[in-house]
C-alpha cells in the first residue's frame, strides 16, 4: 500500500501544468479564438483536445491515473469551456456501436467542436423510468427512413444544438427495453419545435422538444433496431462516472471558505463562527473520504479489476457534497443571498451562490436520481434481488 | 498509487482470520466476558507464538518491523472478531511509547519480553479534569534525587488492571493545560502507592482507575527527555486512534453484512423485509458510510506513515468521521434487526457497544471536527 505517484505519473503532472500555464488565456486575448487555438495546441501535444478518447480514435489513451491528474489539474487552471454531449456521450456510443461510416461522418465534427449536439431521453411520461419512453419512430413502408412523432423533456441545450441523438420507440410488443432505436437527426429542420423551460435559478437550458412527422434517414440508426436500450446503458453510466465532480468541488470549498472569511462578523468573520465553521469542517471531512474513494476506485481500475463497489457512491455522494457547498455559500451570503436581477448589491458572491445553490438541486435528480441509484446499489452492490413474493 | 495488502500482509490477514473464526464465536467471546480473566490468556499465548505481538517493534528491538499499516491489517480482523485481548494496550500504545522514549537498557530488558506476551503494558493518560485534552493534566511527577515521585489519579485506563507496567504521563513543570512540561514514566504496579482498581466496561473489556501516591519511579525509567513528553504521547495517540478506527471498520463491516443477510431471511408482511425499499435504502447508506470510513482509514493511515503527526489533521478527520459513522451504522443495524437487535444473542449488538467505546476514546466526534476545523 502505498500512495507516491509514480515517477512517470509525477512527470506527466509536471508536463500537464506546463501546458495549462503556457496556454492558459490572457486578459488581452479574444476568447473564442483562443479556445479554437487551444484545442488545435492539445491535439497537436497528442489528443489532449479528447482527453477521454482511445488511441485508436486520435486520444491520448492515459491510464486512470493521468485522467485523474487532470481532472485535478484542470480544476485548478481554467481550460477552455465545452459541451459533454457529443464528445463524452454520443462519441463512445458511436465508436462502440456505430458503423464505419458514421463514425468517419460524425466524429471529426465532434472533435472540432464545429457541431453542438443534445440528448434526447427524458420524456414526460419516461424520467427515472427511462425506458418507459413513448417517442415513436414508424420505418417508411420502402424502408428508407424513419417518420419520428413525440415529445423529449428536460433537453439540455436544444436550443442552440445542431443535431440530436435520440431514443425512440420502434415496438411495443415484448420487454419496454427491447423496443428502443437509438437514431440521430439535425435539429433544424421541419417537424421539430424547441420551447424553453426556465428552471429556479433564473437560467435558459433546458427545453421541451416536440417532434411532428419528422423524417430520419435508416442510415442515421445508430447499430440495430430495437437495441437502442443496449447502446444507452453504457452511456448512462459514463454519464454518471463523471458527475461526482470531485476535483471541482475541492476548488469550490476553497472558494467557499475565502468567501466565508469576507463576510464580517462582530469583530471577525463568518469563518470564526463556530456553528458555521463546524458544517464547513464536516463538509471537508466527507470530502476527503470521497476524494479517497475515487482514488481507490482509480487505483482498482488501473491494476486491471472491474471498478470495486466503492465506485457506485461516488455519483451519491459528490452530487450530495456540490449542494451542499453551493448552499453554504447561499448561507454566507446572508441577507445579499435575496438579490436577483443584474444588480449586485454586497457581497459579490451572493447573486452567484443562490442561482448556483437552485441549479444545483437537479444534480441529485439528473443522470438517474439518487433514490434509483441507491436501488441500484442494493441491487447490485449489496446482492438483494427481489423476492418471488 | 496502490491500496492492496503484500504478500506478508495477505497471509496475516488471512491467518487472523482463522484465527477469528476458530476461537471467537459470540458465544465462546461471551464465555470469557463473563469469567474472572478480562481475557483468554490462552489466545495471548496464541498471538505471541504467531509472532503477531512483536510485528509493528523495530528489528532492532526483537521484533520485524511493521508499520501502521501492519496495524491496521490487524486491528481490522480484531474488530470483526470483537477481539478481547490487549493488543491495543500493550502493543500499539505501551509498546510504543518505550520504543520511542525508552533508553537502551530498558528496551533491551522490556521489549522481548512484551514481544513474547509474558510482560504487558498499558497506557495511563487520561484524567476526569481533561476530558479528550491530552496536554490538560494534574497528575505531577516531583525530581528527587535519581528517583521521580508520582502523585495523582489517571482514567480509564484500558487494560490497566493486567498490566504488569503502565506507561503514566505526568507534569513535571508548567500549568496545567501547558504541552510543555509533561513527561512519561514507565511505573512497575507493583511499586508501593500504586492502586489499580479494575472493571468491566460496557463493550466487554476492561479499564482500571489508577491512583498514585507519592510512587517512587527510576529517573532510567524516564521515556524520552523531561518535560518533551508531550510529543511521544501524541504520536502514540495517533497510532492509537488510527488502530482503533481499523477495528471500528472491522466492525462496521460486520454489521451492515450482517444486516442484509438479517433482511433477507426474515420475513413479515408476506415479504422477505429485504423487499421494502426504505430499508434497502438505508443499507444502501450504511454501506456506503463504512465505505467512506475505510477510504479515510487508508487515507490518515498511508499519511502517518509519510509524514508522522505531521498528518494529524487527516488523523482527526478520521476520528471525526469513525465516531459520527460507527454510532450511526450500530444505531441502525440495531433498527432493522427489530426485536432481535436489541437483545445479547446476535452479535451485531456487541459490534454497537464496541462502536459506541471507540467513539470517546481518544476525543470523540465532536472535538476531533473542533481540532480539525481550528
Amino acid at each position: 500500500m502505498d500512495i507516491d505517484l509514480s515517477p512517470e505519473d509525477l512527470a506527466f503532472r509536471e508536463e500537464v501544468r506546463t501546458f495549462l500555464t503556457e496556454n492558459a488565456h490572457k486578459p488581452s486575448e479574444d476568447y473564442m479564438k483562443w479556445r479554437l487555438n487551444w484545442f488545435k495546441l492539445a491535439r497537436e501535444k497528442g489528443g489532449w483536445d479528447v482527453p477521454k478518447w482511445p488511441v485508436e480514435f486520435g486520444g491520448p489513451g492515459w491510464s486512470p491515473t493521468q485522467h485523474y491528474i487532470w481532472e485535478q489539474e484542470t480544476a485548478e487552471h481554467s481550460i477552455p469551456w465545452d459541451l459533454p454531449f457529443g464528445l463524452g456521450m454520443l462519441a463512445p456510443v458511436l465508436m462502440n456501436y456505430g458503423s464505419k461510416e458514421q463514425q468517419e461522418r460524425f466524429l471529426p465534427d465532434i472533435r472540432d467542436r464545429k457541431v453542438n449536439w443534445c440528448q434526447g431521453y427524458s420524456e414526460p411520461g419516461a424520467g427515472s423510468d427511462l425506458a418507459n419512453l413513448k417517442t415513436k419512430a414508424e420505418l417508411s413502408a420502402d424502408g428508407s427512413h424513419y417518420v419520428v412523432n413525440g415529445t423529449k423533456i428536460w433537453t439540455t441545450l436544444a436550443h442552440i444544438a445542431d443535431w440530436i441523438f435520440c431514443l425512440t420507440r420502434t415496438s411495443d410488443t415484448g420487454k419496454k427495453q427491447e423496443g428502443i432505436t437509438f437514431l440521430l437527426f439535425p435539429m433544424k429542420q421541419e417537424g421539430i419545435e424547441v420551447k424553453p423551460i426556465i428552471t429556479l435559478g433564473g437560467a435558459h437550458s433546458v427545453n421541451m422538444v416536440h417532434f411532428t412527422d419528422v423524417k430520419v434517414p435508416v442510415e442515421n440508426r445508430v447499430g440495430e433496431e430495437h437495441q437502442g436500450w443496449t447502446y444507452a446503458k453504457g452511456l448512462l453510466q459514463h454519464e454518471r462516472t463523471g458527475l461526482a465532480g470531485i476535483s471541482r468541488s475541492l476548488v469550490a470549498l476553497e472558494t467557499l471558505k475565502e468567501q466565508a472569511a469576507t463576510v464580517k462578523r462582530g469583530n471577525g468573520t463568518l469563518m470564526d463562527d463556530p456553528a458555521f465553521r463546524a458544517k464547513v469542517a464536516d463538509l471537508e471531512v466527507d470530502l476527503m473520504a470521497v476524494e479517497f474513494t475515487e482514488l481507490r476506485s482509480l487505483a482498482s481500475a488501473s491494476s486491471g479489476s472491474d471498478p470495486g463497489p466503492e465506485s457506485s457512491i461516488l455519483k451519491l455522494k459528490g452530487t450530495e457534497i456540490q449542494q451542499r457547498i453551493q448552499k453554504l455559500t447561499v448561507e454566507a451570503g446572508g441577507l445579499y443571498s435575496a438579490a436577483w436581477g443584474a444588480a449586485q448589491p454586497g457581497h459579490r458572491f451572493a447573486r452567484g451562490g443562490m442561482s448556483g445553490y437552485l441549479s444545483s438541486r437537479a444534480y441529485t435528480i439528473y443522470g438517474g436520481a439518487s433514490e434509483v441509484q441507491k436501488d441500484v446499489v442494493a441491487k447490485n452492490v449489496l446482492g438483494i434481488k427481489k423476492s418471488s413474493k | 498509487m496502490n491500496f492492496d495488502l503484500s504478500e506478508e500482509q495477505q497471509l496475516l490477514q488471512d491467518s487472523i482470520q482463522r484465527f477469528v473464526q476458530d476461537n471467537y464465536d459470540l458465544e465462546a467471546r461471551q464465555a470469557v466476558v463473563a469469567s474472572a480473566d478480562d481475557y483468554n490468556k490462552d489466545h495471548w499465548a496464541t498471538m505471541a507464538e504467531l509472532g503477531w505481538l512483536g510485528l509493528t517493534i523495530p528489528e532492532a528491538d526483537g521484533g520485524f518491523g511493521g508499520n501502521q499499516v501492519d496495524t491496521m491489517v490487524i486491528m481490522e480482523q480484531f474488530g470483526q472478531g470483537l477481539v478481547l485481548e490487549p493488543y491495543l494496550a500493550s502493543i500499539v500504545l505501551g509498546a510504543k511509547a518505550v520504543v520511542a522514549g525508552g533508553n537502551e537498557s530498558l528496551r533491551t530488558e522490556l521489549l522481548p519480553k512484551v514481544i513474547d506476551g509474558s510482560v504487558q503494558l498499558a497506557l495511563a493518560y487520561a484524567e476526569e479534569q481533561a476530558r479528550f485534552d491530552l496536554h490538560d493534566m494534574v497528575t505531577r511527577a516531583q525530581a528527587d534525587g535519581e528517583e521521580f515521585v508520582l502523585n495523582g489519579h489517571k482514567s480509564m485506563v484500558q487494560h490497566g488492571g493486567t498490566a504488569d507496567y503502565l506507561v503514566v504521563s505526568a507534569r513535571t513543570s508548567g500549568g496545567q493545560t501547558d504541552t510543555n512540561g509533561i513527561s512519561l514514566f514507565l511505573v512497575d504496579v507493583t511499586s508501593e502507592g500504586v492502586d489499580v482498581t479494575s472493571f468491566p466496561t460496557v463493550d466487554g473489556l476492561a479499564a482500571a482507575e489508577i491512583k498514585l501516591d507519592n510512587v517512587r519511579v527510576p529517573a532510567a525509567h524516564m521515556l524520552g527527555a523531561q518535560d518533551t513528553g508531550y510529543e511521544i504521547l501524541l504520536a502514540v495517540a495517533v497510532d492509537g486512534i488510527l488502530a482503533v478506527s481499523a477495528e471500528a471498520v472491522g466492525a462496521m463491516e460486520m454489521l451492515y453484512k450482517d444486516t442484509v443477510a438479517y433482511t433477507q431471511e426474515r420475513e413479515q408482511f408476506d415479504h422477505p423485509l429485504s423487499d421494502f425499499q426504505v430499508l434497502q435504502h438505508r443499507m444502501v447508506d450504511m454501506f456506503m458510510e463504512y465505505e467512506q470510513a475505510k477510504s479515510l482509514l487508508y487515507r490518515a493511515t498511508l499519511e502517518v506513515v509519510q509524514n508522522g503527526t505531521g498528518a494529524l489533521r487527516t488523523v482527526h478527520a478520521l476520528k471525526h468521521f469513525i465516531g459520527k459513522t460507527g454510532v450511526t451504522i450500530g444505531e441502525n443495524a440495531v433498527q432493522l434487526h427489530g426485536g432481535m437487535g436489541v437483545t445479547e444473542e446476535l452479535r451485531i449488538g456487541h459490534y454497537f457497544k464496541r462502536l459506541l467505546v471507540i467513539d470517546a476514546q481518544f476525543g470523540n466526534s465532536d472535538y476531533h471536527l473542533q481540532q480539525f476545523a481550528a
